[in-house]
């Protein structure tokens, strides 16, 4: 376990789990450290109770995580009983347990700042690299990951075609479909990170129903424990080491990475030694751990000489109206969503704020009973009696939801942080996040709920509610906290997802994004991936690790 | 003008959390959500309780009763909620029961108070347990029992409620099935029904 590997991967999702594959079938000997279980797609169950009620897949709720949340420094940060950063910890990480909406990014999101100019108080910033440098990577992930989709009237332009066609449309579809026509809106095709026929040796889609928080028994989500670790694993030079609970990344008197130090399952401390370091654990451990691997060396934590570690945490904001309809939707069946509205994607300065998102009609809280009488209700029926009890018999099979989602701008003031008095299970500073969308988030989400109320009327909805707009107090979408960027005062990693302080430590995943998107951020996260393992693999050639 | 379907902050905070959130369950603390599978195996429905003595039992039944109805269709009672509860305060919330039962004896006792010599609750009538009831919402106990009735109602059989998915059923859910093959639902029947008819 001491002997020298070429890399040491922490994080097996989205990115670590394509960068594993990248790099070991290139032919270096990799280590894959895991904090999760390895658990293969016949572990998957249906059972709600474990799966949405125990998080069983992100490894139990907050008594375990000792997460805190806050709005603002000046507050003392609580700890909420779930916890407020929501990721899986389980082989493959949140590509597993993700709803596995799927969009691109568009040209405009690389350069939004240069076109619209700067927004006052925050860390508005293009990307360094454009739509057209990530266009092969995401086409990349489209076929050897697996991408089912069609073409949309407002998609960025796309070097193949879709490797497969949609999943069906299911009566939310055809609903938001109908309002938006009626409204002059444009309803597209959902692209999904599942396959609709059998593709690259993988099965396609059963329509079991269970996308959202579960795992896919049938290998059809494209998670990367699905499409990208047998693949790993198979080139002979990859090992995936489950249950191993990094605490931190240490440095040489040269100020390189040269060992990753872990708990592994029965709590003992080890060490793995590694030529260069890629950091993959998502937008939230990642910069705990840097912040975690704080030395006299580098005294803010590892790589944080601009002190961006941790900074600009951005969710998405948003919001939510439901609508229950004549007739049953079974919504319950098949993938979460099969048609989307993006004619609000791009910022429109006669809105008066800064912003864009999207749209989608899914079952949302109808898709499992215990979510539904819990959350999804129509919340003017009282919550027991006959009447409750009348209200679920008739609506559960009738309601939809209509989802938007939002950019979130990147600020100062929303960030991840050590907690400074909480611990996890496993004795680590807990994550502390801080985190207030800015006005023109909330803004924006408040826009796309007042349409989906529209849509839900348009949609023929017998009634509708809406949850108003609210703060954001945790979320599943992990971006922006170790930014890419050429200046090293204002960014973590270069366009190449190599740190700016550390050279043989690469940073790649959701942490790496320097704006939001419009809400889907895992296809980017597995494009930056391809890239960033394109990258790494040429400078190792070139003896530039 | 705020939409007159607005839903106060209040009704939002007790019902929901935007995508993914569930504050209010949350609040019942750990315990209650480490129930495990193979801690909660069902029994024979006919064996007797494991935790409750039978008074409790039958006190936690009436509640959940009235939580989900017995009505033209079957509630809490046929599905077997009660052995939900007694499987749950065996196992994973073994520490929990101590809580529950002194809630329970305070909900007994205001009962008491309330409908002086009226004995047990399950012994009143179906509007003054729904009266009563009402006086006890806010409580945490009222809260435990709810949680408790949703997941021995819908959750899978083997926690030992959901007795052959009445549940599910009753909501028209056929839950934990393999693949679904579309149409799934009315709307989407009409639309695959065109495609269809014009190939």
């Amino acid at each position: 376990m001491a002997n020298e590997v070429d890399f040491v991967v922490i994080g097996s999702g989205s990115a670590g789990g394509i960068l594993a594959k990248e790099l070991s079938t290139a032919g270096h000997s990799v280590v894959v450290l895991e904090q999760g279980p390895y658990r293969k797609a016949s572990d998957f169950t249906h059972d709600e109770l474990s799966v949405y009620v125990r998080a069983e897949l992100r490894g139990g709720n907050n008594e375990v995580h000792g997460q805190t949340f806050r709005h603002n420094e000046n507050e003392t940060a609580t700890k909420p009983p779930e916890a407020p950063i929501r990721y899986a910890r389980t082989v493959g990480g949140s590509s597993v347990h993700f709803t596995a909406n799927f969009w691109r990014l568009r040209p405009i999101d690389f350069k939004e700042r240069s076109l619209l100019g700067p927004i006052a108080g925050t860390n508005f910033a293009d990307w360094p690299i454009t739509y057209e440098e990530l266009e092969p990577y995401y086409t990349k992930v489209d076929w050897e990951i697996g991408v089912s989709g069609a073409p949309g009237p407002f998609d960025a332009p796309r070097s193949k075609p879709f490797p497969m066609p949609p999943m069906p449309i299911k009566s939310s579809g055809v609903l938001l479909e109908r309002g938006a026509t009626k409204l002059g809106l444009h309803a597209q095709a959902e692209p999904h990170a599942i396959l609709s026929q059998p593709h690259n040796g993988r099965a396609g889609c059963i329509s079991c129903g269970y996308c959202m928080f579960y795992g896919c028994e049938a290998g059809a989500k494209s998670s990367t424990l699905a499409a990208m670790i047998p693949l790993a694993e198979a080139s002979g030079n990859c090992e995936i080491r489950p249950e191993s609970v990094v605490i931190r990344i240490e440095t040489n008197d040269k100020g390189r990475a040269n060992q990753v130090v872990y708990l592994d399952a029965d709590g003992n401390e080890q060490a793995q030694k590694a030529k260069a370091v890629v950091l993959s654990a998502n937008g939230a451990e990642t910069a705990r751990l840097l912040l975690m691997s704080a030395s006299p060396q580098h005294p803010d934590g590892l790589a944080n000489s601009s002190g961006f570690v941790g900074r600009n945490l951005m969710h998405n904001a948003h919001s939510v109206a439901n609508g229950v309809f004549e007739h049953p939707l079974n919504d319950y069946k098949g993938v979460q969503v099969s048609r989307i509205i993006h004619d609000f994607y791009e910022t429109d300065e006669k809105r008066g704020f800064y912003g864009g998102g999207g749209i989608d009609a899914r079952p949302l809280f109808s898709a499992t009973p215990i979510f539904h009488a819990e959350t999804g209700r129509d919340p003017s029926v009282p919550r027991w009696g006959k009447e409750f009890k009348d209200t679920m018999a008739h609506d559960f099979t009738r309601q939809m939801s209509i989802v938007g989602s939002t950019t979130s701008l990147a600020l100062d003031s929303n960030n991840i942080t050590l907690d400074p008095a909480s611990k996890d299970a496993w004795g680590r500073p807990a994550i502390r996040a801080t985190y207030m969308d800015h006005p023109d988030d909330l803004a924006m989400a408040g826009f796309l709920e007042d349409r989906a109320m529209e849509l839900m009327d348009a949609a023929g909805a017998e009634k509708s509610w809406r949850f108003g707009i609210h703060p954001t107090t945790g979320g599943e979408h992990l971006l922006g906290t170790c930014r890419m960027g050429d200046d090293p005062a204002t960014s973590v990693v270069g366009s190449k997802h190599r740190s700016h302080d550390v050279p043989n430590l690469f940073i790649c995943d959701g942490s790496s994004m320097v704006t939001s998107g419009r809400g889907q951020p895992t296809m980017t996260i597995m494009a930056l991936a391809f890239r960033a393992a394109d990258h790494i693999n040429a400078a190792a050639k070139a003896g530039e690790i | 003008m705020k939409d007159s379907r607005a839903v106060s902050r209040r009704q939002f905070l007790q019902s929901t959390g935007a995508v993914g959130s569930a504050a209010y369950l949350r609040l019942l603390g750990p315990a209650l959500i480490a129930i495990t599978e193979s801690a909660c195996t069902a029994k024979q429905q006919s064996s007797v309780f494991k935790v409750l003595s039978e008074q409790e039992a039958l006190d936690l039944m009436a509640i959940a009763a009235r939580i989900i109805p017995t009505t033209d269709t079957p509630g809490a009672t046929e599905a077997g909620v009660i052995y939900f509860f007694d499987n749950a305060f065996a196992t994973e919330m073994a520490d929990m029961l101590k809580d529950a039962r002194q809630g329970l004896e305070s909900f007994n006792r205001e009962m008491q108070g309330a409908h002086p010599g009226s004995g047990q609750f399950g012994g009143l009538g179906e509007d003054e347990q729904d009266a009563f009831l009402k006086t006890q919402e806010s409580t945490q106990f009222f809260g435990l029992a709810w949680t408790m009735t949703m997941f021995g109602f819908f959750s899978m059989e083997q926690y030992g409620g959901n007795k052959n998915h009445i549940g599910w059923d009753l909501i028209g859910f056929e839950g934990n099935h393999g693949a679904w093959q579309y149409p799934f639902g009315h709307y989407d029947a009409e639309v695959h029904k065109e495609t269809t008819d014009g190939e």
